[in-house]
């Protein structure tokens, strides 16, 4: 448990970054500003204290889809709470109805991201266990009908 | 070591012949615990009590203190606990895919994955069990995908 949710946590850290770092260089490329090496910091520490509560709630197994529905609802505000938070402590923009929602459009991108390269790699697994499936259980299937 | 497996004759029974010089221990207790893997349990539905093959079951699910046996159309209560049939079935390809349940994986017809990180294996009855994402490694692992630790 404690393992699967470092790996959790590490998987999801990288994932959050890169997207970060993504949604930064377009905005900071459009807005033409300047920063300095403090934001490669600040990009890590935001990844990872976004990461902690993703981690957290996967650890979390509820028996309805409600339930679990509900759950990711909260993680997404609670990682759009957070990234406001950040943006003014970092001071990274003034806090402004108009910042509030491209930063909302942004925690979306990111979501949408990590949640689709974390799609995709599971249906890649996914495809190899049905043809394990496939091969473990057409060759028992074989073996039945040759028995009488 | 090579394996072998033939079909018998007709009317033959089965057999599994151990061809080697020396049987050590884990050839030992592998021959035992596949002579003492249960392949039967008592299921009760109302007031009928059957005798349930394990290859019928499609998974077991706990639910309030009561653990059944869900095989193609009929659900069986059976006087285990989910732990038991764990350990009892293991040596068999049956798979704790939750904290509730259990599932028989030659019953699975395919798994799609789920964007909470689950994956949703669909049944040849049709059903659909989710698999949580703490149990995905061991199902691998079943599947020679990913060595066991």
């Amino acid at each position: 448990m404690i393992k699967e949710f470092f790996v959790s946590l590490l998987h999801y850290f990288v994932d959050i970054t890169t997207a970060v770092i993504i949604a930064a260089a377009v905005y900071l490329t459009f807005s033409g500003q300047q920063v300095g090496n403090a934001i490669l910091w600040q990009i890590l520490f935001s990844g990872f204290i976004t990461a902690l509560p993703t981690a957290v709630l996967l650890c979390f197994d509820p028996k309805s889809g409600r339930i679990s529905a509900i759950l990711w609802g909260l993680h997404f505000l609670l990682i759009f709470l957070i990234t406001v938070m950040l943006l003014k402590m970092f001071g990274w923009c003034r806090i402004t109805p108009l910042s509030v929602s491209l930063t909302f459009v942004a925690v979306v991108f990111i979501y949408v991201f990590t949640c689709s390269v974390h799609y995709l790699v599971a249906r890649k697994h996914t495809a190899w266990m049905n043809q394990q499936l496939k091969k473990r259980y057409s060759d028992d299937e074989q073996i039945k009908k040759e028995k009488p | 070591m090579r394996i072998i497996i033939e079909s018998p004759q007709p009317n033959d029974e089965d057999v599994v012949i151990v061809r080697c010089a020396s049987p050590d221990q884990r050839l030992i207790s592998m021959l035992l615990s596949f002579q003492n893997a249960k392949t039967e349990l008592t299921g009760y539905l109302d007031d009928k009590i059957v005798r349930l093959k394990y290859y019928d079951v499609y998974y077991f699910e706990a639910n309030e203190n009561r653990v059944f046996a869900y095989c193609h159309s009929d659900v069986y209560e059976v006087k285990y606990k989910l732990y038991e049939l764990e350990e009892l079935f293991n040596p068999l390809d049956f798979l704790r895919c939750s904290k509730s349940m259990i599932v028989n994986m030659e019953k699975i017809e395919y798994l799609s994955p789920l964007f909470s990180g689950k994956l949703e294996a669909h049944l040849k009855n049709g059903e659909k069990v989710l698999i949580s994402r703490q149990y995905v490694r061991s199902l691998k692992a079943k599947l020679g995908i990913e060595e066991v630790e």
